[in-house]
């Protein structure tokens, strides 16, 4: 993604310290790590800064945002979902995932791949062209990321719209307004059903929890 | 450039407002704008700030950071400088035969390919791109206003000793006596550069335009 503004702040930091020796203790070769959670939750801030944090650490991870991969192009999308009803088409169905998919498995064997990559500032998908030899991990960030089969880690932040919809505003990433309230709304249902999904639960304070605790013997 | 961290503040916002009208006086079509500058002072936020702005006013701008552009890849970068001297930093070090390229292919409305550096991985991917419909290529970058075909450009003055701070802030790079070394002579060579501006800012003393 092109022209995406992150707001990085200190919880982001340590949460992403938190997760980076979770990452360290289960490492593997050509690894891939999922965070998921709504909009405006911090998904992106978090795998950059796991990402640099590992970068520490002698690992090459690069971060791959799958808001790159919607099937409509940014400036119809609205008008589209419009059309077609916002509770009959948002959710996981709105990406590409046979593009996503084979992107990830591209990255697995160490090839070039060749992926969307959206200006935020154009409102174009470009396309950007990456030599995966020498990148070691993967950090796929986007609404439904933990969906993605065969993940290492799945990160799941629990912050709803509800609770972040001062960040949007901040960030002015979207109009606000009724239709993005539903689409939220939508968004909100989808994400939290993967919740059970998750390895890792990122809290409202962005604590860092295991998702199932130790069962009592 | 991917996952560069900017923060818009205030003064680039002001800035952003100068530029934009001015840009409104100027428009014709394909427009260049260049954006040079010292390390550090703020090219990458004001050339997003403007963008931002005048995409409002429904004028579409794609950003292009000269950065993307050095022949030697970031990683190798550093032994390079060492093995050829300090005297090889400078405009050289660009290429600007594909610079020239993609300014080349976006005033004719072609599709372009160009490298991108990742600041996470430090590793060059390659982007491509369709400038039709793109009405202003902002480019930024220490030498950008070196572009002839520029029909603006615009000057960030601070000298480098007051954008240490900020460069320790990004965390673009890290500080050592070498690199103190580098930015002196980026400073020397992007101060002999500041003829033919057009417009000149100086982050510093708030909001300071005037004119050569």
């Amino acid at each position: 993604m092109l022209g995406d503004v992150l707001l990085i702040a200190e919880k982001h930091q340590k949460a992403g310290e938190v997760i980076v020796e979770k990452i360290l203790s289960i490492r593997k070769p050509k690894m891939i790590v999922a965070i998921s959670g709504e909009s405006g939750s911090g998904k992106s801030e978090l795998a950059h800064v796991i990402a640099k944090s590992l970068r520490k650490h002698g690992i090459m991870a690069k971060p791959l945002h799958i808001d790159n991969y919607y099937r409509i192009h940014p400036l119809e999308r609205t008008e589209w979902r419009k059309q077609h009803g916002i509770q009959n088409v948002v959710g996981p169905n709105e990406y590409d995932w046979d593009t996503f998919l084979r992107n990830i498995s591209e990255f697995r064997a160490g090839a070039f791949s060749t992926g969307p990559c959206v200006d935020l500032v154009t409102e174009q998908i470009d396309q950007l062209t990456t030599d995966y030899s020498g990148i070691d991990m993967l950090i796929i960030d986007g609404l439904y990321a933990i969906k993605t089969p065969d993940i290492d880690l799945r990160v799941f932040i629990e912050l709803t719209y509800h609770e972040t919809k001062k960040a949007q505003v901040v960030r002015g990433k979207e109009p606000q307004n009724e239709y993005r309230m539903q689409v939220l709304e939508k968004e909100h249902q989808e994400v939290q059903a993967l919740k059970p999904l998750a390895d890792l639960l990122v809290g409202m304070d962005y604590e860092v929890r295991p998702a199932s605790p130790q069962p009592k013997l | 450039m991917l996952n560069d961290k900017i923060t818009v503040t205030k003064k680039h916002l002001e800035a952003a407002e100068v530029v934009s009208e001015k840009l409104q006086e100027l428009i014709q079509p394909k427009f260049i704008l260049a954006i040079g500058g010292e390390v550090g002072s703020g090219k990458s936020t004001l050339s997003y700030a403007i963008a931002q702005k005048i995409k409002k006013q429904g004028i579409s701008s794609k950003i292009i950071d000269l950065d993307d552009f050095y022949k030697i890849p970031p990683k190798e970068r550093k032994a390079w400088r060492r093995h050829h001297g300090i005297e090889s930093v400078g405009p050289d070090e660009y290429d600007w035969d594909k610079i020239n390229r993609v300014a080349d292919d976006f005033t004719h409305d072609r599709e372009s390919t160009m490298p991108c550096v990742d600041l996470i991985t430090d590793e060059v991917d390659s982007l491509k791109t369709c400038f039709e419909g793109i009405d202003v290529l902002i480019i930024n970058g220490l030498y950008a206003t070196k572009l002839q075909q520029a029909h603006l450009k615009i000057f960030i003055e601070l000298t480098y000793d007051e954008t240490k701070e900020a460069q320790i802030f990004s965390e673009k790079e890290e500080m050592t006596a070498f690199r103190k070394q580098i930015l002196e002579r980026e400073h020397q060579m992007v101060q002999s550069l500041k003829h033919n501006i057009d417009l000149f800012f100086d982050f510093d003393a708030t909001l300071d335009k005037y004119h050569l």
